[in-house]
């Protein structure tokens, strides 16, 4: 194994540290406060309840089981979102045919609460018979 | 009383640590920035340390236990001893005549230690980077020595401070022996296993060399050991190639000094940036085919200069 | 002098990923080594049995970490074939923008990687400084960092605006100009020359024997490149070249892969450039037809390959992947020999392991 030695190449990195030493660091401290999102970044999980028909695509379609329906007859039914299996993906924007379910630009908070993580999306469900099914649920 | 000011505060114990920290710190910074990063805050080599002595202290089953106490004390007492006949800006806690050969001698037992805990473990990674780290001794050693006897034979004395009195009348042995500076400069980096002589401790190849199975105190020590041997050597080589202060006349000697050590800092880190780590062979080749002979070379200049 | 077992792995700094290597040294020379693979393996092709063609797309986006667009997008040429469905001209050439993208991003973080291993963590820094700048059009694209989650049966779900497609023309070349100062570093600098040398050589007949694709093959002198080869669109319509050296080590393979990062770069300009208007996906019916077919792309690390098999249900009733790592893998044996310990992390890290993938 033999290495060749060229002279003119030694210390060749050196006008570039010169370079970097002009423009300064590139990496910077821990930025307190807002952070700014890139204009694709997909966030928070929204509904508009009125468009939302309880079809289920965005439940079969959804790859982290993070969507599920409860349903009883046509018009009766409950769309719950757990936002701890979510992927952010946003197949269920693509796949909802009604444009009901949707992504927004906003940063996903971290929580301590289980509560928060059972979302109820659409509720079209008769108040009487939803208390008792929910805590059960609960 | 002066003595144990000295031997306790300046230029003994205290002030050594502090310039470890300081060291250190600048060493890391000055890298980042070289890297095009911020690096961490001044604080964060005594944040290390304190954080290593706070931590549990585990031993492999089947390694020494008494001699893996009392390895890292022994670098550091070296490495301390040595510390006491360096002067830093003129002053020494004590000096004799030949003080250069002791501080060498010193200079030398933390690399054997390193060695050894190696030897004394169990790992396969420990044992292998003891390993280099005897052949990387063998292999920058001899030029090291050799170019640091280059200003003690020029001078006529191996007295540090008589050198750098030597010195004073005549020039900086950096513009006298350029070569050999630059030979004492990448001895020392051989010396204190730093980027690109790494070799011993290279995590990709043996994680952390033969330090990999240690934590807590023993580490700390280790760690301080390290950066007390950093700077003891960098004073040391300023001693003896930029010893003089005369340009200076007006400032006191002791910031001048400490300009001085940070430059040569700054040279090792520039070194640890610019290149990738060498093989072990790669480094012999270099230590006994191209450094040694140089640091002859050098070494007879020297001599032929003194005969005329 | 006695013969030791060093063990690389599962879990090693030289390592990102787990696989275990044994490495049997004698003094620091290696004389054997044997390998162990499959401890990041999620049974993912079953998985796809078990779900619906459009959950498989992200379920299989997550095969690797580094190239999971190109994982996706070969799998929904697979089942766009099947269905037989056109994907419109704007949607191909979104995907193979972002196939290019994440090449850069691949060969820049491998660049980082054989430098850290190497010592040299300056270029390391430099490499991942330029490959954020990567990561950070792709996350404006597509919203994602890594998992872009742009592809749908049919097209991609991401569009550009034209203002977008001028700020992403601008990042470019920025971008060019960072990693042509990079590359001239990497194919000038000695002490990098000198640790790649010579080392994890393999013949032209050792690439053909093993079947070894993409940029260790073209490194060895095998001039394949499926991008070029299969005349697809839209990479017939584009102007490009395949770097090909045949010293076949480690130093042949930086010499191509950063090569290659500039034609991607190129690439990427002229895809921007001639970008065609119109939609980004097609309609596509839900139900895939009973049938077979194959698809196949050249990812960062070579060919992959994917074949998905229907019995017209919802879910597929097979598919397999074949990523090109598996062919790396095996060529390590050979190439582990007659070199020395500090050497291992140069051959681990040259061939450009993705464990991932070759896992699954």
């Amino acid at each position: 194994m033999k290495t060749r030695f060229y002279p003119h190449t030694f210390a060749y990195l050196l006008p570039h540290i010169w370079r970097v030493l002009c423009k300064g660091a590139c990496t910077v401290g821990f930025p307190f406060g807002e952070a700014k999102l890139p204009s694709g970044y997909r966030g928070v999980v929204k509904i508009k309840p009125e468009l939302c028909r309880g079809c289920g695509l965005c439940v079969r379609d959804c790859p982290a089981f993070g969507i599920e329906l409860e349903r009883e007859g046509r018009d009766k039914f409950r769309l719950i979102y757990y936002p701890d299996r979510c992927a952010y993906c946003s197949q269920c924007e693509t796949s909802c045919n009604f444009g009901a379910i949707y992504q927004v630009n906003e940063f996903v908070p971290a929580t301590d609460r289980p509560d928060e993580l059972r979302v109820v999306l659409v509720d079209r469900w008769p108040e009487e018979d939803s208390t008792a099914d929910e805590d059960q649920t609960d | 009383m002066v003595i144990l000011f000295r031997l306790l505060v300046f230029p003994g114990f205290l002030f050594l640590f502090f310039s470890a920290m300081l060291f250190d710190w600048v060493d890391r910074r000055v890298i980042a920035r070289f890297q095009e990063r911020v690096g961490p805050p001044w604080y964060q080599p005594f944040a290390d340390f304190v954080k290593l002595l706070a931590k549990e202290d585990v031993l492999s089953t089947g390694a020494h236990a008494t001699a893996a106490s009392l390895l890292p004390v022994a670098a550091l007492v070296a490495v301390l001893t040595a510390a006491l006949y360096v002067p830093v800006g003129g002053i020494a806690v004590a000096s004799f005549e030949g003080d250069l050969i002791l501080v060498l001698f010193l200079l030398s037992v933390p690399a054997i230690s390193y060695f050894l805990v190696g030897w004394i473990s169990v790992g396969v990674y420990s044992v292998i980077g003891g390993n280099r780290s005897l052949l990387q001794y063998f292999s920058y050693e001899v030029p090291f020595l050799m170019a640091l006897a280059a200003p003690a034979a020029l001078s006529g004395t191996w007295s540090i401070a008589r050198i750098v009195a030597y010195q004073g009348q005549t020039s900086w042995g950096l513009l006298m022996q350029p070569l050999g500076f630059i030979l004492a400069m990448i001895g020392l980096v051989g010396k204190l296993k730093r980027d690109p002589l790494d070799i011993p401790k290279a995590k990709s190849e043996v994680i952390a060399g033969p330090l990999t199975e240690f934590s807590g105190r023993k580490l700390a020590l280790w760690h301080l050991a390290m950066e007390m041997q950093t700077v003891v050597g960098i004073f040391l080589l300023v001693n003896l190639f930029v010893g003089d202060s005369r340009f200076f006349g007006w400032l006191p000697q002791l910031p001048v000094f400490g300009l001085k050590a940070l430059a040569l800092l700054v040279l090792l880190s520039m070194a640890a940036v610019l290149y990738a780590r060498l093989r072990i062979d790669q480094l012999a080749d270099l230590g006994w085919k191209i450094l040694a002979p140089l640091a002859l070379l050098q070494f007879v200049a020297t001599l032929w200069i003194i005969g005329l | 002098m006695s013969k030791t077992i060093v063990p690389i792995g599962p879990q090693h700094p030289l390592l990102k990923e787990p696989v275990a290597f044994q490495i049997t040294v004698e003094g620091e020379q290696v004389i054997d080594s044997a390998m162990r693979m499959g401890y990041v393996h999620r049974g993912i092709e079953r998985l796809c049995e078990e779900r619906t063609y459009v959950q498989d797309i992200h379920l299989l986006e997550r095969v690797c970490g580094i190239c999971s667009h190109v994982h996706a997008t070969t799998y929904c040429r697979a089942v766009e074939a099947l269905i037989g469905v056109e994907v419109p001209l704007r949607g191909v050439y979104l995907r193979a923008l972002l196939c290019e993208l994440e090449r850069i991003h691949s060969h820049l973080l491998w660049l980082g990687v054989l430098a850290r291993n190497i010592g040299f963590d300056t270029i390391f820094m430099y490499a991942w400084r330029d490959r954020e700048i990567v990561l950070d059009i792709m996350e404006d694209l597509s919203g994602g960092r890594v998992s872009h989650a742009a592809n749908v049966i049919g097209g991609v779900r991401v569009d550009l605006t034209e203002a977008r497609r001028e700020e992403i023309l601008g990042e470019l070349t920025f971008l060019d100009g960072q990693v042509a100062r990079l590359l001239n570093v990497v194919e000038q600098e000695q002490s990098l020359r000198a640790r790649t040398r010579d080392i994890g050589l393999l013949t032209l007949e050792q690439v053909r024997q093993y079947c070894v694709v993409g940029p260790v093959a073209r490194a060895s002198g095998l001039d394949v490149d499926f991008r070029r080869d299969s005349l697809q669109v839209p990479y017939d319509r584009l102007t490009f070249e395949v770097p090909v050296h045949d010293a076949g080590d480690v130093w042949a393979r930086t010499l191509v892969r950063s090569q290659e990062t500039v034609e991607s770069l190129r690439l990427c300009r002229q895809i921007l450039e001639d970008l065609p208007e119109g939609p980004t996906s097609a309609r596509v019916p839900r139900r895939v037809k009973a049938g077979q077919a194959i698809a196949r792309a050249e990812a960062p690390r070579g060919e992959v390959f994917y074949y998905v098999r229907s019995d017209g249900s919802d879910s597929p009733a097979r598919v397999k992947v074949r990523t090109p790592t598996l062919t790396s893998l095996i060529t390590l044996p050979v190439q582990l020999q007659e070199i020395t310990m500090a050497d291992v992390s140069v051959v681990l890290s040259g061939v450009d392991l993705c464990i991932a993938c070759a896992d699954r």
